[in-house]
């Protein structure tokens, strides 16, 4: 059942590669979207007989693979993998249904396309550390293709950057991985077997260190994250989509997954300082957001921003805080498409990302009216106004991990602040105002570049609006990670009252 | 000695799949000289037959129950039919892409297949000797007949710079490897059986320093084999040099030959003096992993790349032997396979590139995907499989060999080799990128005038054969590589040798513990 979330994208690929020339560009997109549409689907009928009161795998799947390695063919879903997916499926749907009609070479372009959400579905149902590491890897080289071929004008620069960085993080994760396998004593890379196992501490710390290091370049924290705002400058803007909404994801699940999954003890050890990191890329990535004149540029550096709410949560490793983890991931995935997707439209309308050039696009006869109250609306959420499911994202957050980080937390909720700052400033030069001659004679907005942008808005208030349609699916899930580990629960008072006492 | 008893002794079975190569050897000389030059049309098809029926014969050998022939001096055990399989396959692909490479050159074909089959029979039976004479002479008919093929286009001088400088250096470091070997048959006291020395050596005076010489003397001549830094001076040039086939033999075919006479010759005679060749092997590995890979990096031309590739290659192949696990021998053994399609691919598409432009700059190849979609698919998908991305064979290779490695305890080298495989998929997707990514204006000169795709010249679709068939193989043997993986596993589970040296190596390291424990 789950292999299909898998294996439809891929064969999907091999058939789109391999259509013959003759085939305009435009129903290439409707073949591939019908293909993704598919898969989207499939992951919905998935969900609905999801049972998600219990907090374990369901669907698993598994077969031996290759013996010598210790490598099985097992997948499976939870709570924390299944919203996950289905943003995924949706993801590629925007994605691809939001390509240019004409775009240039675009049976390579929608195999590459397929086969990265075919990578990122494998990845989040894997249950054996090596088939993640190895569908982890598959992802790389479509979207090292898809930023180089289809990418601005430092495309060639931009992808070989991510190509690199995405390169080290998947030795150190490898690394990683064996050694947790080696030192473990077992004989094959099956995660469940290995959660449970415990070993020295210093080798636990070296090991999630490494682990660290590997998903931080991924989410990306700072210092670590140089090659993003340059990867979303570059890349098309369904790819931008992609990149930050669902790759990125990649990062924290693995975090929370292979980081506090495997290794509660030292997580627990090194969460101070895990708090720490979190607050300085919060707080880098929206004092930079606040400096950047490239629209693009500035949703990116908001990414590094929100994803680090995620490692402070991810620190308290709190129950409330873990939900509040996973609703940060659906949340930042959806309202940052939706600000990519925005965004790309006023490039391509207006010719420019640039905010002092841009002026009064809101102007309801010759400006950009829906876009620009589309771009108001993924604004809101992202600066957690209530009835968004920003707010209840980061309201979760906030409140879980208070009571483990008080002082970091504080510092996080600065950083929120600054999401206003930052795109305020964004709404108040480039939407209101008088429209600037630079811009006049817009070309028409088509709906069908408003419609994605507009299903995603109305996603973001549902779930604003009711966020336990969301939670249910995750809750005992996120529990379970933390109810094995009394340890940790044990921790937290005491850590709350250390803090509680300082001036 | 009756008769009955001498067939027994001789038990000449063995060497079956060599007897069918020697046999169609003679038939392709016969022939070329008696019909001439028309017969070329058919001979080199028939010489790849022949290969194939020894490959096929090697597969009836697998579980043959004595493998010690000729009075011991040839050993059939599983290990050496899976190396010689691969330089049997090896050939066959070689010949199937020299076919219109070297008729286009203006050479004559039908002694080209003779000296590689002669350079195969070399090979083959390097990879089963069990005795320094045997040894030598195998070597020998392997490496005269190589420096043949380096100088084969006689008429191009880079061809000639190439087998002058791989016959000076090649006969210096065969000296050097003849007198190693000639102080282990004086310290074993007049021995030339592999097993025999060892018993030899170890009822002498047991590790002393001559001992010590002619492991380093032996080594030296193994690593110009397998071109490991810093025996690799000659890799570049005669790779740039050479016909491009000869280079794709060499990189496979005689570098498997190596590996095998690696694993045999350490394992057998040198089990008293291990620490010294971990440590020698190690240094080796090291060095070839950073070199290649870090040089590789400013290469320009495609053969040169593909050199320095193949000394990194031949860096992580090395890893498997410094465990001296069975893990380890069989991650050698399965790189070895996969190392074959893989890089095989990537030469088969070169030649075609350099058959049809005329070049091999890798600037040249700018905007490849336009003219050419299966070539640079080809070579796209060999050039990822070499720097290891997943899901194609070569990521599995060399996880294997990083699993085996880590099992062992070599932390350090795994890692280091994990660093410098990054460093590998940069240089080897910059290839890919000059070819996929360029755009149609950025196209260069060669690809303007790429002459449209045609199958149909002599030759040519015996290397469109060789394309997609090694194309295929590289493609699936990583995700279906259960049967790969069970004939590595099975060659070394399956080899005496092996086994004894993997047990012998578990109780030294048990006593030490219990030692320690005491």
């Amino acid at each position: 059942m789950l292999s299909a979330l898998i294996w439809l994208p891929i064969i999907g690929a091999a058939i789109v590669a391999f259509l013959p020339g003759n085939i305009s560009a435009k129903i290439t997109r409707q073949i591939s979207f019908a293909i993704i549409f598919a898969a989207f689907i499939w992951s919905l009928v998935i969900a609905i007989q999801f049972k998600p009161e219990s907090s374990t795998q369901q669907f698993i799947e598994s077969l031996p693979w290759i013996d010598s390695l210790g490598l099985t063919y097992s997948l499976g879903v939870d709570g924390l993998s299944l919203p996950l997916l289905v943003l995924n499926g949706l993801l590629t749907c925007i994605a691809i249904y939001s390509t240019d009609e004409k775009i240039i070479r675009p049976r390579f372009y929608y195999s590459l396309v397929l086969l990265l959400n075919a990578g990122v579905s494998g990845a989040f149902l894997a249950q054996d550390l090596l088939l993640f590491f190895l569908f982890y890897e598959i992802e790389l080289v479509p979207l090292y293709f898809l930023i180089a071929i289809w990418g601005g004008a430092r495309k060639n620069y931009a992808a070989i950057k991510f190509l690199l960085y995405t390169t080290v993080s998947g030795i150190l994760l490898l690394a990683a991985f064996l050694g947790v396998v080696w030192f473990s004593g077992s004989t094959s890379f099956a995660y469940e077997p290995l959660r449970t196992h415990n070993l020295p501490l210093g080798t636990q710390l070296l090991l999630l260190g490494a682990i660290l290091v590997a998903f931080g370049i991924k989410i990306p924290l700072v210092p670590l994250h140089t090659w993003l705002p340059d990867a979303h400058v570059e890349a098309s803007t369904p790819i931008s989509v992609l990149l930050a909404g669902v790759l990125l994801k990649l990062g924290t699940y693995g975090l929370l997954r292979f980081g506090l999954g495997l290794f509660p003890e030292a997580w627990q050890n090194l969460a101070p300082s895990l708090a720490i990191w979190a607050v300085v890329s919060v707080l880098y990535g929206a004092f930079t957001a606040i400096a950047q004149t490239d629209m693009k540029k500035m949703v990116a550096y908001s990414s590094i921003a929100h994803m680090g709410y995620i490692l402070l949560a991810s620190a308290a490793a709190t129950p409330l805080s873990l939900l509040g983890c996973l609703y940060q991931m659906i949340s930042h995935g959806l309202i940052s498409a939706l600000l990519f997707l925005v965004v790309g439209v006023v490039y391509k309308k207006a010719g420019t990302r640039d905010i002092n050039l841009l002026c009064g696009l809101l102007n309801p006869e010759r400006g950009l009216p829906i876009i620009g109250s589309l771009m108001i609306a993924g604004v809101m959420a992202s600066a957690g106004i209530p009835g968004m499911i920003g707010f209840i994202s980061e309201f979760l957050i906030f409140r879980g991990s208070f009571e483990a980080f008080p002082v970091e937390t504080l510092l996080c909720m600065i950083g929120t602040g600054l999401t206003s700052v930052y795109f305020l400033l964004l709404v108040n030069r480039v939407f209101f105002g008088r429209l600037s001659e630079k811009v006049v004679d817009l070309p028409q907005v088509q709906w069908s570049e408003r419609i994605p942008a507009a299903i995603l808005a109305g996603i973001i208030i549902l779930f604003g609006v009711v966020p336990s349609w969301l939670g249910r699916w995750t809750e005992a899930s996120t529990t379970a990670m933390i109810n094995p580990q009394p340890a940790i629960a044990k921790v937290i008072p005491a850590v709350s009252f250390s803090e509680a006492k300082l001036p | 000695m009756s008769f009955a008893e001498l067939a027994a002794q001789l038990n000449a079975g063995t060497i079956l799949p060599e007897s069918i190569v020697i046999a169609t050897l003679i038939v392709v000389i016969m022939v070329d000289l008696i019909v001439g030059r028309t017969s070329t049309r058919w001979t080199p098809y028939l010489a790849v037959a022949g290969l194939l029926a020894s490959v096929v014969a090697l597969f009836s050998q697998w579980d043959i129950n004595n493998p010690v022939s000729f009075l011991g001096g040839f050993n059939g055990d599983a290990l050496s039919v899976v190396f010689r399989g691969i330089i049997a396959l090896s050939a066959a692909v070689t010949i199937l892409m020299s076919i219109s490479y070297i008729e286009q050159s203006g050479t004559s074909l039908g002694e080209f297949v003779g000296i590689l089959l002669t350079a195969t029979i070399g090979g083959m039976f390097l990879s089963g000797a069990n005795e320094l004479v045997m040894i030598f002479i195998s070597l020998e008919t392997l490496s005269i007949s190589s420096y043949l093929l380096t100088g084969y286009t006689k008429r191009d001088p880079r061809s000639n710079e190439a087998a002058l400088k791989y016959l000076l250096i090649g006969a210096s470091s065969t000296a050097i490897f003849l007198y190693g070997v000639s102080l282990l048959y004086g310290l074993s006291g007049g021995e030339t059986k592999l097993s025999a020395i060892a018993a030899g050596l170890a009822a002498g005076s047991g590790q002393s320093l001559a001992l010590v010489i002619a492991l380093v003397f032996a080594i030296a001549g193994i690593a110009f084999k397998i071109s490991a830094v810093p025996f690799h001076q000659w890799t570049p040039d005669v790779y740039e040099g050479s016909p491009t086939p000869v280079v794709a033999f060499l990189s496979v075919g005689s570098k498997a030959a190596g590996f095998a006479l690696a694993i045999r010759l350490m394992v057998t005679v040198f089990p008293l003096v291990s620490e010294q060749w971990h440590f020698i092997f190690t240094a080796l590995a090291i060095l070839s992993m950073v070199l290649g890979n870090v040089v590789a990096l400013t290469q320009t031309s495609m053969k040169r790349l593909l050199a320095y590739s193949s000394i990194a290659q031949a860096g992580f192949v090395m890893l498997g032997l410094i465990a001296s696990t069975e893990a380890g021998y069989s991650s050698m053994v399965f790189y070895m396979l996969v190392y074959l399609f893989m890089n095989l691919c990537g030469f088969i598409c070169v030649i075609l590139f350099s058959l049809r432009t005329g070049t091999d700059q890798i600037s040249e190849y700018s905007g490849l995907y336009q003219k050419d979609p299966l070539l640079t698919l080809g070579l796209s998908i060999s050039l990822l499989s070499l720097g290891g991305i997943p899901p194609l064979a070569g990521f599995f290779g060399k996880l294997y060999l990083f699993w085996a490695g880590w099992q062992a305890g070599l932390y350090l080298l795994v890692l280091l080799g994990l660093i410098t495989s990054v460093v590998s998929i940069y240089y080897y997707i910059r290839v890919v990128k000059m070819m996929v990514v360029k755009e149609p204006q950025e196209m260069s000169d060669a690809v303007k005038n790429y002459p449209p795709i045609s199958w149909n010249f002599s030759g040519m679709r015996a290397l469109q054969v060789g394309l997609v068939v090694t194309l295929i193989a590289t493609s699936l043997a990583g995700i279906l590589s259960n049967p790969l993986f069970n004939l590595a596993n099975g060659s070394v589970a399956k080899t005496e040798m092996l086994q004894s040296a993997v047990i012998s190596s578990q109780v030294v390291e048990a006593t030490t513990q219990v030692s320690v424990i005491k």
